[in-house]
Formats: structure tokens, sequence, C-alpha cells
């Protein structure tokens, strides 16, 4: 990938050289067209004139202004924000440089909210971690110009390749924990429901800090499973009569608790819950069990428990910069937990229904389609981004590269799914390449793993086939790549009645359609399309 | 690892080459630019446990001058 960076000081030693290329210093007269992204890492310069400073700071928003308005909009632009390392304040009042930086911190925040393909990188999350004499040296900077110490370079290069990996989407979506001297401090088993230590003083305050901050995580779309042994008895004993419990029954979207070992309880969920163990992270105080687990599956990720309750709040902010942060959480990711939540409400309404077919209409689904649009885009490209198991093809999309396509005369959809349990949002998508004018070609299809089990994806694809051939298209062609998660998916075209074409040496399967007559839908469904 | 061998390695490391030797200067080696000399100083001063002025910095131009610089430092 090549990047260009603007800057005002050296910062090659953090940024690295592979694959660089740098501005002048401060100089933005060159904008050039043929990278990948732009990143723009200004310092606050050193000056002792703090009013001199402060114009100068203001002025970096007006040059970010230039550059963005002759920048490639559909490429990524990541703006650092400013960090003041030399605070130097000659009169008590003089507060104009913090002023200035507030203002410049501000704007980029907002432009990131307004520009697409903008994203604005907090640089303070790395400085902060870091005293004022650490920061700097002072030799280098008069000998290079880079203020910031080159001795944090390794640090910052770590740091960078998680902000990166996140701009990226790759947080995990499921925290799975123990319970005894995990969510709550001594055995229920051997302390009862009023032993345990939560609430009160140290240490069960120490676990009512964590029990409130995983629920702000469950609030933020990260959804909460429990693998414990004990007796299930015990524990909904715990929940109902504790006051001091916070996180409850409802929080949480799978419980394993038994007996059996944990990697077999982990396998389970990550099958009830429908999301990979590559997504997953395991909390335990017990380092047999935590051991075990890293053996058996090591996909899951499964941190070091901390060895004192004062300790859960930093570990609590680890857990969070590790696997959970995400840049821009979106709608959908906040009612996420809540989805997986009525998909296990809809597993119990399934014993009850004589067939899958009565339960289908007894759902009251409602699937309605709509073109890309500057809303539901960011949507789309987040799917692309982290759908693995219903996804035919697995080509990953930014915003902007969706854009592109959509420029280029792609036809694409999403669909929102909803029933009368709650609505699971916007939850599939397609990407239709027109070939020539009578032909065109699926590049994309997923569905998010949320709504599989009910027939929709057939319904979303031979709507989609009615709707083009409406639109005068004779022939669909489509693809089924092959890759470690989607073997699900690898039939799904032979079901809707697609010709296999040929099957290339890495599994791949190539398909046509002609579309000669209207292909039916079962009535279960409600669909609209906008 | 004696010291030569210990400064080829963090030369190789900073200049992102194997082709380092005790003959490399910043005449002949074409990573060795001002940049990547201000990191190879910053990783020798990490990696000894030393202070380097900036005229000493300055200084070690080739292979040979920083092994006689960290000599005196050592």
């Amino acid at each position: 990938m090549k990047t260009f960076v603007f800057r005002n000081q050296t910062v090659e030693p953090f940024l690295g050289y592979d694959g660089m290329t740098y501005s002048g210093y401060g100089d933005i007269s060159q904008v050039p067209g043929d990278v990948d992204r732009y990143i723009w890492f200004y310092q606050v310069p050193v000056n002792a004139d703090g009013e001199q400073l402060a114009q100068e700071i203001a002025s970096y928003s007006d040059q970010l202004d230039l550059v963005l308005a002759s920048a490639d909009a559909s490429k990524p632009f990541l703006i650092f924000s400013l960090v003041n390392l030399f605070p130097l304040r000659l009169t008590g009042n003089d507060a104009a440089v913090a002023t200035a930086i507030d203002d410049f911190n501000r704007r980029i925040t907002a432009l990131s909210a307004s520009r697409p393909g903008v994203k604005w990188v907090d640089f303070s999350e790395f400085t902060s971690r870091y005293d004022a004499q650490s920061l700097i040296n002072w030799k280098y900077y008069l000998m290079s110009q880079t203020l910031l110490n080159p001795k944090l370079a390794h640090d910052f290069q770590t740091w960078w390749q998680r902000v990166e990996q996140e701009l990226a989407l790759m947080r995990k979506k499921c925290l799975i924990l123990d319970l005894d001297n995990t969510l709550w401090g001594g055995i229920l088993g051997e302390d009862g429901t009023n032993g345990i230590k939560i609430g009160g003083d140290y240490p069960g305050n120490a676990f009512t800090y964590w029990q409130r901050s995983l629920l702000q995580l469950a609030h933020n779309g990260v959804i909460l499973a429990i693998c414990s042994k004990n007796n299930e008895s015990d524990v909904a004993e715990a929940w109902d009569n504790n006051p001091n419990m916070v996180l409850k029954r409802e929080h949480f979207s799978a419980l394993r608790i038994n007996w059996l070992d944990k990697a077999t309880n982990i396998n389970a969920i990550a099958e009830e819950l429908n999301i990979g163990l590559d997504s997953m992270v395991f909390i335990d105080d017990n380092p047999a069990e935590r051991e075990l687990v890293k053996q058996l599956l090591p996909q899951v990720e499964v941190p070091d428990f901390p060895e004192k309750p004062y300790q859960l709040m930093p570990f609590f902010k680890m857990l969070v910069d590790k696997y959970f942060r995400i840049y821009a959480v979106t709608d959908e990711d906040r009612a996420k937990a809540a989805q997986y939540h009525a998909n296990a409400l809809r597993n119990a309404e399934l014993g009850r229904f004589a067939d899958l077919e009565g339960y289908l209409y007894s759902l009251d689904m409602r699937l309605d389609i709509a073109p890309a649009d500057e809303h539901n885009l960011p949507r789309i490209a987040q799917m692309t981004q982290k759908t693995n198991q219903f996804n035919l093809t697995t080509r990953r999309y930014s915003e902007t590269d969706v854009q592109q396509r959509l420029d280029n005369g792609w036809h694409v959809y999403c669909m929102n799914v909803s029933d009368r349990f709650g609505d699971s949002g916007i939850t599939a998508t397609i990407f239709l390449e027109p070939v020539d004018d009578t032909t065109v070609n699926i590049d994309t299809l997923l569905l998010s793993c949320r709504i599989l089990g009910k027939g929709i994806e057939d319904a979303f694809v031979k709507t989609m086939l009615n709707l083009l051939r409406l639109d005068g298209y004779r022939k669909v062609t489509a693809d089924y790549l092959p890759t470690a998660k989607n073997a699900q998916t690898a039939d799904f075209y032979d079901r809707m009645g697609f010709s296999l074409l040929s099957t290339s040496q890495d599994g791949s399967k190539h398909y046509e359609l002609a579309l000669d007559g209207v292909f039916e839908i079962k009535n279960c469904y409600n669909i609209r399309v906008l | 690892m004696n010291l030569e061998e210990q400064v080829l390695a963090i030369m190789r490391e900073v200049f992102e080459t194997d082709d380092v030797s005790t003959q490399s200067s910043q005449k002949n080696c074409e990573r060795w630019d001002s940049l990547h000399h201000l990191t190879l100083a910053s990783e020798l001063e990490e990696a000894f446990d030393i202070e380097l002025e900036p005229e000493e910095i300055g200084a070690m131009t080739d292979f040979a001058r920083v092994i006689e610089m960290l000599k005196g430092k050592l």
C-alpha cells in the first residue's frame, strides 16, 4: 500500500519507510494522486511565543482544507490529532496555544464525521502513556527535527499497528466470562449467594466496577457469554437474590454453566451464536482453564487475568484497547448484542411449532431491499469487512471502494431484516457488476450470520434475480471462492439452479444462469424493494 | 556475540538490509542516510545504555568509527 504523509517534523522513524512517501516539512504544495491513502501527522512546534504558535496551529486547519480539496476523495485520509508535547506557558492565563490545539482537534473529529474516507487518529492515546521527560529527546529534536523521542519508535509501531487494525474493523465480537473469582470474588458454591464478594467495600467494589464496565461493553455491541463450572440453579439464585449483582441473566447471549470442559463449552457457544472462534475472547481467573483453552482452541484470545481485584480496571482498559475498540461504532454494532439475544428467544420459540414452515410464517419477517446510498454505504462496507461465513467471494471493500464501484455503474443493494422479535438491521448485501447490456456478474453476495437459518438468503437472491430480469438482463454469472470459513455457501448457487461452468484448482467454482422465468419465493416473507 | 557482531546486527535491523559489513559507511551504504543514522544512534544508545553527544553522533560516519566510539564509552 502506498501512503503519502503530510508532516511538519521528522516522523519517518515512527511511520517507517516501506511504501511511505513524505511531504516536505509543512509542504502542502504537492498532493499526489497515485497513492492508496494519505496520512496527516503534524506535531505542535516548539515556540516560546505563544501568540505566534497559536496562529501557526490555526493555519494547520487552513492547510488541511487545501490538501483535502485537492486530495483524491475516494482514498482514505487519516488525520492525527495534535498533542502539545512541550506545553510552555509564560503567564498563568495564556491559553491561546491550548485553545488552538483544541480547535484543530474538534475540527478533525467533525471532518471524520462529515467527509467519507476521513478518519481521525487520537495521538494522545499514545503520548498519554509517557511522562513529559520521556516523550521528548532534545538532542534528536535539534539534530533532526523530531520532537517525539525516537526511542519510542518501537512502542509507536506496536500502537500504530493496532490503530490500523482497528481502522480496518478487525475487532472481536464476543467476550466469554467465567463466574467465580472472575465476575465476583469468592466461590458461589461455597460462599453462597450473599457470601460472594460483589458490592460494598474492597474487594467487592472492584467487582462492581468491573461488572459495570462490562455492561458498557455490552451496550456498545460486544456479545457477553458465560462459561463456568457451577450449578446453574446456584447462579440463577445469585442473579435473582444478590442485590449487588450488576450483570444478570438478560445481559448474556449464551450460557454454559455446567461441569464440561471449557473448550467443549466454548465451541458450543460459538455454534449457538453462529460466530467464529477467532471472534472470541475468553476470561478466566484459573490459569489451568486458560491454558486448556489456549491449547485446544488457539483461535480464541485468552488474556492473563489480574492477580488482584484492584487491577481489574486497568485490565478492562487493556481488553477494550486490544480487542474491542473501534473508531466509529455504528448503530448496527450497538443493536447487535440485543439481536443475538433476540435470536436466542427465537430459537426457544422454534420448539413450539410443528414444522419450520409454520415457524417462518409466525415470525412475520420483513425484508426491505434498498439500493446503496450515503446512509447505508458505511454499513455495506463494514459487512464486506466482517462477514466470513455466508460470503460467496469474501471480497473486502472500504467505503471508498464501494463508492468507486457505484460510480462505475455497478448495482449495489442491501437488505434490512426485521421480524416480530426485533429489527436485525442491514444484514445482507449484493454487488452486481454489469458485464454487457444483458449480462451481470455477482461480484459479492453476503448475509450476516445473525439472520441465517430462515431461508432469507434464498428469498433475497431470488428477488434480485427477478428484478434483474425486469431490468432487461438475461444472464447472470457468479463465483464461489472458498475460504477457511465459507464452506456453508459452497453449494449455494447449485441450490439456486445455476449451472456450474468450471471448477478451478483452488476449489473456486464458476457459474452462470439464464434469466428466462420468474423465481418463486415463499409467502412467509414480506418483501419490499425501495 | 562480540561488539562487532552486535553492532552489525543493529545495523541490519535499522537499515532493513543484510547488506552490511565491517566496511559499511555512510558513503557506500545506500540505506545509511541521515534519517537512518539518527535511528542507528538511538538504537545504539538503547542497546549499550549509553548517551551519545550530537558531536559523537555526527562523527560516526562508518562502521570502524562506530566501534571506536563505542569502545571509548564501554
